[in-house]
C-alpha cells in the first residue's frame, strides 16, 4: 500500500510539473484563470444574444452550472489519455514508467488527481464568475453540503474510473486517436443534460441520457449546488421522479459497474499492446 | 587548397532566460579553424566541449554571438539559403522521421526538401539502401526498425541529398560493430571518391578518428586545444613509443643504447629462459630498422617484438588532462 | 527568382504534405471521429438554442459554425502547433537545414490536411442538415468559392504566422493556442452572427480571416436571414478578405524570419523541451 501510495504521490507531482512548469507561476496562475472562464463564455454570450442580455432565467444558472462542472468531465478523460499518448510519443517514457515496479493504475490516477485539483480551480473560479458577475443563482444559504460532497466525490471516482478504460484504449490507439476521448467527452456533453436537460432531446435519445452516469451525477450536483434552479425551471430536467437517495444509489453502482468494466478494458488492452508491441509505438505524422 | 569550411574567432554565449536558471555559458570561445575541400575532418572533444554548438552554428541552426564561419565561401549568419543547398547533417541517435512512412517514404520526403527529383531520388535510396544492407527494410514502416537499422536510415538521408560538405555528429552513436564498420568504409569512400567532398566527423571513439580523419581538432570548454594530422598530434606524445624485444641471449648490448632515435634503452639477461629482454623508448620510428640490423649483426633471433604507440586518447588526456567522461 | 527555386519549394510543399495523406490513409481510425466530434458539438449547441427558444435560423448558424471549426482547428492543431511537434521529434532541425522557404513546409502542412479537414466539415454540414431539417441555398456558386477560397487563404497565412511563434517558444506558445481556440469560436462569431457582438467588436475580429468567411458564408447558405444579421455586404466582406490575404502572406513571411532569427540567436531554435 505504501508503494502504491508513493507511486500515486510521484505521479501527481509529475503531473504539476507538466501542467505548471512551462512559464512562471504568475503567468501560469494567470493562465488556469482565464482558460477556464474563456471556454465558458462562448456559451454565455450565445444565450446573451438570444435572451437580449436577460440572465436572470433559470435556464441560464442551469446551464452555466452544468458547463462548470462539465470541465471535470473533459479535463479527467481527455487528461488521461493525454498522458499515455504524450508519455508514449512526445517525452519517450512510458516504457520506462511501464517496467518500472509499480502499479501503472496508481500512476494514471495520480496523474488524474492533479488534473481534478487543477480543473477544481477553475470549477470553481468558473462558478464564481457566474454569481458575482452574471447573477448565476447560487446562494451558500441553499447549498445542500452533503449531497454536493457525496456526489462530487462519487462523480470524480467515477469518472476517473472512466478515464482508467480509455487510457487503456490510448494504448491501442494512434495520437490522433485521442479523438475518441473527445468523443467519448463530447457523447457526455449531448446526452447527460450538461447544458440544457434531456428533455429537450428526442425520446430515443433521452433513453440513452438515462443509462449515463454523467447524467445522475450533473443532476446530483445541481441539486446540492443550486435546488432553487431545478425547481424554478418548472422541473423538467426528466429526473423529476427521482429523489437525492435514488440518485446515490444509481451514482455509486454505476461507479462500482464502470470499476469492474474499466479495470476489465484496461487489462485487455493492456494485455493486447504488449502482444503487439505498441506500448513504446510512434505514430505522429 | 581551397577551403570547405572557415571559421574566424568563433564565440558564442548562451546566456540563461531568467537568473535563476545559472550563468552564462560560453560554448564556444574564440574558435579558428580551416578545413579543406576534400578532408575528411574530426573534432574530438569531451562532452560539454561544444562540438554540437559548432555543428548547429555551421548548419544555419544557430548564430554566433561573434566570430564567423563559412561553408563554400558563403556566411552561415547572412548566406544562409546558400549553405543549406550545400550541407547536410547527421546526428548520432536521431529519431527524426515519421513512424508510419516506411523507409523509403521518408527518405524521398527529405530528399523532396533539397528539390530533388522523385526518379533520382529513388534511384539514390534504393542504392544506399542496398549498400548499407538495408534493401529488405526499404517498405517497412519506420517504427518498427531497430536502433542500427534506424541510424542507418539517418545515415543515408544525410548522404543521399549528395551534399557538398557534410556535418556528422556522432553518426556511430550506440551501433554494434558491423553496423558502425558499414558507416565508416561509406564516409572514407565518399569522401576519398567523391571530388571535392568534404566530411566534418564528431565523435567520442578515439579508433574511430584515428582510422578516418585526415585531421583532427581536439576541443575542450569551447577551444581549439590542438589542429593536426593524427600522426603529428601523437608525436606530442613522446614518452609511451616503447619497443620491447626478447631475443636470443646477447653478448654485446651497450651499442642499442647508441643507436639514433632510441631516447631510452635497457635490458635484462634472464638467464632461466636464456633470453635477454630488451626495452627501447623511441623518439623515432625509423630507430627501429638500425635495432634490427645490429641485432642481425649479432646473430641474434627475436624471441618476441612488442611495440606500444601513443595513442590519441594519450593526446587527449595530455591536452585536455582527463579522459572522456 | 529561378525556376529551380520554385520547384524546389513546389517539392518541398509535396513531400511535406505526403505523410499527412498517407497518415490519414493508414491509421483511418481519424474518420469517426473527425466526422461524429464536430456533430456532437452541434447537436449540443442546436439542442441549447432549441432549449432558450432561439429563432429557427440560429440552427443553420450553429451547423455553418461547427463545420467551419474543422478548418480553424486544422490551422490551429494541425499546422501551427505541429512545429512544436516538429521540434520534439527532431524533424524541425532537419526541415530548417533545408534549402526551402519554411513556407513550403507549412504549406505542405496545411495542404496534407486539407483533403480531410475538407470532408470533415462537409460531412458535418451534411449530416447536420439532414439530421436537423435545415434548408441550404447554393444559389451563387461562384461567390460562395470566391469567399472560400480568400479565406482559407488568409486562415492560413495567418496559421503559418502562428506558427512562427513555436520557433522561438515551447510549452508557452502551446498553452496560449489551447487558450485561444475557444475564444475565437466567441469573437469570430462560429456559433451566432458576429454583428450581434456589436459593430467595433465585430470589426476588430473581422482581423481573423474565418470572422468575415462566416459572415459571408451564411449570407451565402442561408440567404433570407444570414442577410438579416449580416455584418457588412458580401462584396466588401470579399474585398477585405483579399486584402487580408495578402496582408498575412506578407506578415507571416516576415514573422518566420524573425522569429527564426530570434530563435538562432538565443539558441531555442531547436530546443527541446522548453
Amino acid at each position: 500500500m505504501r508503494d502504491n501510495l508513493r507511486t500515486f504521490k510521484n505521479a501527481a507531482w509529475l503531473g504539476w510539473q507538466m501542467e505548471s512548469n512551462w512559464t512562471d507561476p504568475f503567468l501560469f496562475a494567470t493562465y488556469s484563470i482565464v482558460k477556464p472562464l474563456a471556454g465558458t463564455l462562448i456559451l454565455v454570450f450565445m444565450y446573451l444574444v438570444i435572451t437580449h442580455g436577460d440572465t436572470s432565467t433559470p435556464g441560464f444558472s442551469y446551464m452555466f452550472i452544468g458547463n462548470a462542472l462539465y470541465m471535470y468531465v473533459a479535463e479527467v478523460l481527455f487528461g488521461v489519455t493525454w498522458v499515455i499518448h504524450d508519455d508514449r510519443e512526445h517525452y519517450m517514457t512510458l516504457k520506462q514508467v511501464y517496467i518500472a515496479p509499480i502499479s501503472f493504475y496508481y500512476y494514471i490516477f495520480g496523474r488524474a488527481a492533479i488534473k481534478i485539483a487543477i480543473t477544481s480551480v477553475g470549477v470553481l473560479l468558473t462558478i464564481l464568475f457566474g454569481i458575482f458577475v452574471l447573477d448565476v443563482e447560487v446562494s451558500l444559504a441553499s447549498i445542500s453540503w452533503p449531497l454536493l460532497i457525496v456526489s462530487l466525490v462519487l462523480g470524480l471516482a467515477a469518472i476517473c474510473i472512466m478515464g482508467l478504460a480509455l487510457g487503456g484504449i490510448s494504448f491501442l490507439t494512434a495520437k490522433h486517436g485521442q479523438g475518441i476521448n473527445e468523443g467519448v467527452a463530447g457523447v457526455f456533453y449531448v446526452l447527460s443534460g450538461v447544458i440544457f436537460p434531456i428533455t429537450i432531446l428526442p425520446t430515443w435519445a433521452q433513453s440513452i441520457s438515462k443509462i449515463l452516469p454523467v447524467t445522475y451525477w450533473m443532476e446530483a450536483m445541481r441539486r446540492g449546488l443550486e435546488p432553487g434552479v431545478i425547481t424554478d425551471l418548472g422541473s423538467t430536467t426528466g429526473m423529476d421522479g427521482m429523489d437525492n437517495w435514488f440518485l446515490m444509489l444509481v451514482l455509486i453502482l454505476s461507479t462500482i459497474a464502470f470499476l469492474f468494466i474499466s479495470v476489465g478494458i484496461f487489462r485487455f488492452a493492456d494485455k493486447t499492446a504488449r502482444r503487439k508491441g505498441k506500448i513504446d509505438w510512434t505514430t505522429a505524422y | 587548397m581551397t577551403s570547405a569550411v572557415e571559421i574566424s574567432s568563433l564565440t558564442r554565449v548562451f546566456n540563461p532566460k531568467k537568473k535563476k536558471e545559472g550563468k552564462s555559458i560560453t560554448a564556444l570561445d574564440n574558435v579558428d579553424l580551416r578545413i579543406n575541400q576534400g578532408e575528411l575532418f574530426g573534432l574530438l572533444g569531451p562532452n560539454g566541449a561544444g562540438k554540437t554548438t559548432l555543428l548547429k552554428i555551421l548548419s544555419t541552426l544557430l548564430l554566433p554571438t561573434s566570430g564567423s564561419a563559412s561553408i563554400a565561401g558563403f556566411d552561415v549568419a547572412k548566406d544562409f539559403l546558400e549553405v543549406r543547398k550545400r550541407i547536410n547533417m547527421v546526428s548520432g541517435g536521431e529519431i527524426s522521421g515519421y513512424g508510419l512512412l516506411t523507409v523509403r517514404e521518408n527518405l524521398w520526403m527529405f530528399c523532396q526538401f533539397y528539390g530533388i527529383k522523385t526518379s533520382i531520388a529513388y534511384q539514390r535510396i534504393d542504392e544506399m539502401l542496398e549498400l548499407f544492407g538495408m534493401a529488405s527494410k526499404k517498405n517497412e514502416k519506420v517504427r518498427t526498425l531497430s536502433t542500427g537499422e534506424r541510424q542507418k536510415m539517418n545515415v543515408i538521408r544525410g548522404f543521399v541529398t549528395d551534399p557538398e560538405i557534410l556535418l556528422l555528429d556522432e553518426p556511430t552513436l550506440g551501433l554494434d560493430v558491423n553496423a558502425s564498420r558499414v558507416i565508416r568504409d561509406y564516409i572514407v569512400n565518399w569522401v576519398k571518391n567523391g571530388k571535392g567532398k568534404t566530411v566534418l566527423l564528431t565523435t567520442h571513439y578515439m579508433a574511430e578518428a584515428d582510422q578516418l580523419c585526415d585531421r583532427i581538432a581536439i576541443i575542450n570548454q569551447g577551444k581549439i586545444l590542438a589542429c593536426d594530422t593524427p600522426e603529428n598530434l601523437k608525436k606530442l606524445v613522446k614518452a609511451s613509443r616503447t619497443l620491447k624485444l626478447e631475443v636470443t641471449m646477447l653478448r654485446n648490448k651497450d651499442q642499442f643504447g647508441l643507436v639514433p632515435g632510441v631516447e631510452k634503452f635497457t635490458y635484462i639477461d634472464d638467464y632461466d629462459k636464456g633470453i635477454t629482454v630488451l626495452k627501447f623508448v623511441l623518439s623515432d620510428e625509423s630507430a627501429v630498422n638500425d635495432i634490427v640490423s645490429e641485432l642481425l649483426k649479432e646473430h641474434a633471433k627475436i624471441v618476441s617484438l612488442q611495440k606500444t604507440e601513443p595513442t590519441l586518447e594519450d593526446v587527449f588526456i595530455k591536452m585536455v588532462g582527463k579522459g572522456f567522461e | 527568382m529561378s525556376d529551380s527555386w520554385v520547384i524546389r519549394n513546389l517539392r518541398a510543399i509535396r513531400g511535406r504534405a505526403y505523410p499527412r495523406v498517407i497518415g490519414s490513409i493508414r491509421e483511418p481510425s481519424w474518420v469517426i471521429f473527425d466526422i461524429a466530434l464536430p456533430l456532437l458539438t452541434v447537436a449540443a449547441y442546436v439542442y441549447l438554442y432549441k432549449f432558450i427558444d432561439a429563432p429557427k435560423e440560429f440552427v443553420g448558424f450553429v451547423i455553418l459554425g461547427g463545420a467551419m471549426t474543422a478548418f480553424w482547428l486544422n490551422i490551429l492543431w494541425s499546422m501551427a502547433s505541429q512545429l512544436y511537434w516538429e521540434k520534439e521529434t527532431g524533424n524541425l532541425s532537419l526541415f530548417l537545414m533545408a534549402p526551402v522557404s519554411r513556407m513550403s513546409i507549412l504549406a505542405g502542412m496545411a495542404v496534407g490536411g486539407l483533403f480531410f479537414t475538407t470532408l470533415r466539415a462537409g460531412s458535418t454540414m451534411a449530416i447536420g442538415i439532414l439530421v436537423f431539417g435545415v434548408a441550404l441555398s447554393l444559389s451563387n456558386p461562384l461567390m460562395l468559392i470566391a469567399i472560400f477560397v480568400a479565406t482559407m487563404v488568409a486562415l492560413y497565412g495567418m496559421g503559418m504566422m502562428l506558427a512562427s511563434l513555436y520557433l522561438l517558444f515551447g510549452r508557452e506558445a502551446y498553452n496560449m493556442s489551447n487558450l485561444l481556440t475557444e475564444p475565437i469560436y466567441l469573437v469570430s462569431g462560429f456559433y451566432f452572427p458576429v454583428s450581434k457582438l456589436g459593430f467595433w467588436t465585430a470589426a476588430g475580429a473581422s482581423v481573423i480571416p474565418i470572422t468575415l468567411g462566416l459572415d459571408a458564408l451564411r449570407q451565402l447558405f442561408y440567404p433570407a436571414t444570414g442577410v438579416q444579421y449580416a455584418f457588412l455586404s458580401i462584396h466588401l466582406e470579399l474585398v477585405i478578405l483579399c486584402v487580408l490575404c495578402v496582408v498575412f502572406i506578407f506578415l507571416s513571411k516576415a514573422s518566420l524570419d524573425y522569429m527564426e532569427k530570434l530563435g538562432k540567436t538565443s539558441g531555442r531554435l531547436t530546443l527541446r523541451w522548453q
